[in-house]
């Protein structure tokens, strides 16, 4: 059987692929910048001593890790507007659950950082008359960010994967233009094959950034932390 | 806000029709692709260029593209190339198993390459094979070793599933979408399917926090 490849309708709709590709990366740069703030927090109130902070904590994370992602975005777009009895735009719930997910596995990288420290770094600030915070904030995490860049930029790749959900609540990233165009052309065959060709380029430079930086620190001498 | 759980409970049965089906994807696609994965593995492991190349270019293109973006090219794309029709289970479970083979791929290979080489000298001074020496000495040295990262993959597949119900597959989430939109319950009805996923997957990465730990000691 012979298909006749046509990818004139792909190419004459560029724009609209191009505008879903911000849009993906728009989701993705949101969800990442609160990610990694709210993983800090949690990884923080997770280390904490006191179980009001680190039990709630530990929740979080292990209902984030464990429960699957498309389940988290009909949850946050389809149940919680009507708990707490405010609109969600597909943007927003998307932002809200990867945000919150990417969190519970940036905690973990935190964790794992902030651990790999030696503690005679703690004591070291402490001699010098720095409180906890200051030494966390000026020796503590300085030190472990530089092991954790590899594990951050794994998981800012993943999540740039995983926004493709965000085509199944109706908001128009690169995924959901896909299926618009191919309805629209009638040539899924060429639109997916495109739109995949694309999520692969942009996603495989981001890897092989990834793996540069790996090799340098790790050339560098530094320890990373997975 | 009143929570009522009783319509989702009148369709418990629906929900089960939706368990069997994650189940039986997630079965398909666990073995497909974990043993389709220890093949890519030797192949990015091999030295013959004819097979490290074309396992080393599937395990980029399927590690470096969105898991859901190929479950639609399988089920939508693929077909044109085809004289017959794909079902939504075998498009979703094309992609989820080729993509986990490409992870898993990376798995083996780690595993395999971790055996110190003394082994496979060993194994050819016994006068064993490659086959042999990879079939007796290194693959049981090296899936002890790989056993927390396949469990992890495993789990995954599992989280991974609920991706068939973008093309229609009935799986548990594609029923929790159901009753919720005839009861317009979807407060209870997602709630319900994301504690179902909670508790069947908790002791899965309990255990795998097990394994590692033990190995952790044992290495």
């Amino acid at each position: 059987m012979s298909y006749r490849w046509d990818f004139t309708p792909v190419i004459a709709n560029a724009p609209l692929l191009a505008e879903g590709l911000v849009n993906t990366l728009k989701v993705t740069g949101v969800s990442l910048a609160c990610g990694l703030a709210i993983g800090l927090a949690l990884a923080l109130m997770r280390l904490s001593r006191h179980r009001v902070a680190s039990w709630p904590a530990g929740f979080v994370i292990e209902v984030f890790r464990t429960t699957p992602p498309l389940v988290q975005l009909f949850w946050f777009f389809f149940a919680l507007p009507l708990i707490v009895g405010v609109e969600m735009t597909p943007f927003l719930a998307a932002c809200v659950t990867f945000s919150i997910q990417s969190a519970a596995f940036f905690a973990e990288v935190f964790r794992a950082g902030i651990q790999s420290i030696e503690r005679g770094q703690w004591d070291g600030a402490r001699a010098i008359g720095m409180t906890h915070g200051q030494a966390l904030q000026r020796i503590i995490l300085p030190q472990a960010v530089k092991r954790m860049i590899p594990a951050f930029m794994e998981r800012a790749i993943e999540l740039m994967k995983t926004t493709t959900l965000v085509a199944t609540i109706a908001y128009a990233d690169l995924l959901f233009a896909a299926n618009e165009l191919s309805q629209k052309s009638f040539r899924p065959l060429e639109t997916y094959t495109v739109v995949a060709l694309i999520y692969f380029f942009v996603i495989f430079l981001a890897s092989q950034l990834a793996r540069l930086l790996e090799l340098r620190l790790a050339r560098s001498g530094e320890s990373t932390v997975h | 806000m009143k929570w009522d759980f009783n319509s989702v409970f009148a369709n418990t049965d629906a929900l089960l029709v939706g368990a069997v089906g994650t189940l039986h994807i997630f079965a398909i696609c666990l073995v497909a692709g974990l043993s389709l994965g220890l093949v890519v593995g030797l192949g990015r492991y091999a030295r013959a260029p004819w097979f490290r190349w074309p396992a080393t270019a599937f395990v980029e293109f399927f590690r470096n593209t969105p898991v859901l973006v190929q479950i639609l090219w399988f089920y939508f794309a693929l077909p044109m190339l085809l004289p017959f029709e794909i079902s939504p289970l075998a498009a979703a479970a094309l992609g989820i198993s080729l993509n986990s083979a490409a992870f898993s791929a990376e798995i083996y290979r780690g595993g395999i390459q971790s055996i110190e080489p003394g082994q496979w000298d060993g194994a050819r001074a016994l006068g064993m094979g490659w086959g042999q020496a990879m079939r007796r000495i290194i693959l049981p040295q090296a899936l002890k070793r790989m056993t927390p990262a396949l469990t992890n993959r495993a789990i995954e597949i599992f989280k991974m599933s609920t991706l068939a119900s973008a093309v229609a597959y009935v799986e548990l989430l594609q029923q929790g979408k159901l009753i919720a939109s005839l009861n317009y319950n979807p407060i209870e009805a997602y709630t319900t399917v994301a504690v179902i996923f909670f508790v069947f997957l908790l002791p899965m990465v309990q255990f795998t926090y097990v394994l590692e730990r033990r190995l952790r000691r044992s290495e």
